[in-house]
């Protein structure tokens, strides 16, 4: 195993191209069109997965519930990362929660969005000089909008909505295609933090290559060092432990408590 | 040549051009459910909203959410068989909307009748269970396993409320029912006939629509919405759509049993959204049942109520 201080440091970020569809070059007239609407449809529908372990998740009911009612804006809480779009950080996020935060990330299907409320995740904030928490989200994935303050007001969570809505509608907030096309640089931060073996559940880079969002930086030292330790992906095994149930019932029986 | 063209022409005088009348029927019910649908969903969230003294989703918002789900530009698959179900999902509504005369338009309801259009309404259920048993999901797996035992329960009283229907108008068509209750007024409408059976009827709704005390297969905070666990993009997409279809489903064919069908379209899109209120309503002030407790209270009240009904009509 490559020990932690063997992983290269990852580069200076590389400059991102804004509103750059992907795949080939739209020669329809109707596409224009049609790409207008499916970008207005998409920032007056979000679905919201929110990863709420940091303090700052308590400003989220009031702006959620009849207070401040995101869903007149058309945002809505969703429960599982394949239903979502925006992915919310409320806060802090430990080294442990990271991981979960990143592979519930590579689940979400794209376009998908990463907010990042409360400066804990903007520059650590007042855990800045903890061992244990991450400091800057946007070394770890690429966010879209980040929200300071310890902890935002709600109307600054509803403003920072806007502000993405707006992004969306205008195509700007692609910041999902930065996590392919550079995928070694974050990919590099998180080996840092993790360790050379730490692998994902999701191939980013086969995604990269399906979806045409292949960049220069894709592939570079860190991914290199994890396809060296690369276990294949495979399916769960899914069985039911029957001589567990089968111990367990005939305890029950010789107590006389069968259920 | 000349017995040729005489014998082309003849043909042509002899085809019965109406089946191209049933062709754009066949098109038009789908897509005018589908309209309704989506002001279904709309209602039912700004229900919700009200309820919980919110303003609600904007009047598009069913539309845009489909859109986007659409749209998305990376889709995750599980396999052959996880679109299938989708498509199975939907297929079987669409099959369902066809055989629901509404008003203007019969549809194959002359060929079709009650039984069939029962049976199209349980084939989303089992095609959503193929396509969730290849998302190999234990949440999935267990939202369908629930779906299908809701299905065991409501459908006990829901069979029941059919054949006593079915006993009172002494027919299966679906157009007789609306014929004979539209010509003796509103004192012959299965409301006012039947009352016993349309309360099971409107318990066995709700439990069909799967709303609230009975919303044990999606129980969000449980299971993660179950069924819907592994479902992005356009696969989410496919089961707004079905959502969409499911709901107008349900207020129409109640609307044709109990409340006289519709003369026009005002009065029947009118009554269909009367009817689907009452279950999102209901469901918003509702916990949810556990699974065995749902069964309990289908197979004990609206089967009660619902051969009552049938004591009262047979005689
Ligand atoms: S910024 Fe303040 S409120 Fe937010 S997570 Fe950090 S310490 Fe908590």
């Amino acid at each position: 195993m490559t020990h932690i201080d063997q992983v290269p440091t990852p580069g200076a970020p590389l400059p991102v191209e804004i509103g750059v569809k992907a795949g080939a070059a739209r020669t329809n007239p109707f596409a224009r069109v049609f790409d207008e609407l499916v970008r207005f449809a998409q920032s007056r529908s979000l679905f919201m997965l929110h990863y709420c372990t940091g303090c700052g998740a308590v400003e989220l009911p009031p702006a959620m519930t009849s207070r401040f009612d995101m869903e007149r804006l058309g945002i809505q809480p969703m429960v599982s990362p394949r239903q979502a779009d925006i992915l919310l950080i409320t806060g802090y996020v430990s080294v442990k929660t990271l991981k979960r935060v990143i592979l519930t990330y590579e689940q979400m299907n794209s376009p998908k969005y990463v907010i990042g409320i409360c400066s804990c995740t903007v520059n650590g904030g007042m855990y800045w000089q903890s061992y244990a928490t991450a400091k800057k989200l946007n070394d770890y994935m690429p966010v879209d909008i980040y929200i300071a303050g310890c902890m935002p007001r709600p109307e600054a969570v509803i403003e920072g909505l806007r502000g993405l809505i707006e992004n969306i509608r205008t195509g700007r907030a692609d910041a999902w295609k930065d996590y392919y096309r550079r995928y070694d640089y974050y990919l590099g931060n998180q080996q840092r933090l993790f360790g050379a073996d730490w692998q994902t559940s999701t191939d980013v880079i086969a995604e990269a290559r399906h979806y045409d969002l292949f960049g220069p930086a894709t592939l570079g030292a860190h991914t290199a060092l994890l396809e060296q330790h690369q276990r294949p992906l495979e399916a769960l095994e899914m069985r039911i432990e029957i001589p567990e149930l089968m111990r367990r019932r005939s305890r029950s029986d010789q107590d006389g408590t069968a259920q | 040549m000349d017995w040729l063209s005489a014998m082309r022409l003849d043909a042509l005088a002899a085809v019965d051009f109406h089946w191209l009348g049933l062709v754009l029927e066949l098109m038009l019910m789908p897509l005018i459910a589908f309209v309704a649908g989506l002001g279904l969903v709309l209602m039912l969230r700004k229900i919700a909203a009200r309820l919980q003294r919110r303003v609600g989703p904007p009047l598009l918002q069913p539309l845009w959410d489909i859109i986007k789900l659409h749209a998305k530009e990376t889709q995750t698959s599980h396999g052959l068989i996880h679109e299938i179900g989708i498509v199975m999902a939907i297929g079987g509504y669409v099959a369902a909307v066809t055989l629901l005369p509404v008003p203007g338009m019969n549809g194959l309801a002359q060929q079709g009748g009650l039984i069939a259009l029962l049976y199209m309404t349980m084939i989303p259920s089992l095609g959503l269970a193929l396509g969730v048993g290849q998302c190999a999901n234990p949440n999935g797996s267990i939202g369908i396993s629930r779906a299908l035992t809701a299905m065991l329960a409501y459908d006990v009283p829901m069979v029941i409320v059919i054949f006593g229907v079915a006993f009172h108008f002494g027919s299966l068509n679906l157009v007789h029912m609306i014929a004979a209750q539209q010509a003796g007024g509103v004192a012959t409408w299965g409301m006012v006939q039947m009352p016993l059976l349309a309360l099971a009827g409107l318990f066995a709704l709700q439990g069909m629509l799967g709303k609230q005390p009975f919303e044990i297969y999606v129980a969000p905070a449980e299971i993660a919405t179950g069924p819907m666990v592994e479902m992005g993009g356009k696969f989410l997409g496919g089961l707004f759509v079905m959502q969409c279809f499911q709901l107008y489903t349900g207020g129409a064919l109640y609307v044709t049993l109990f409340l006289g069908g519709g003369e026009h379209w005002l009065t029947f899109l009118f009554k269909v959204f009367v009817v689907t209120a009452i279950p999102m309503t209901i469901a918003m002030v509702f916990p949810r049942y556990r699974t065995e407790d749902m069964v309990r209270l289908f197979w004990k009240w609206p089967t009660m109520i619902g051969l009552l009904g049938i004591a009262f009509v047979m005689n």
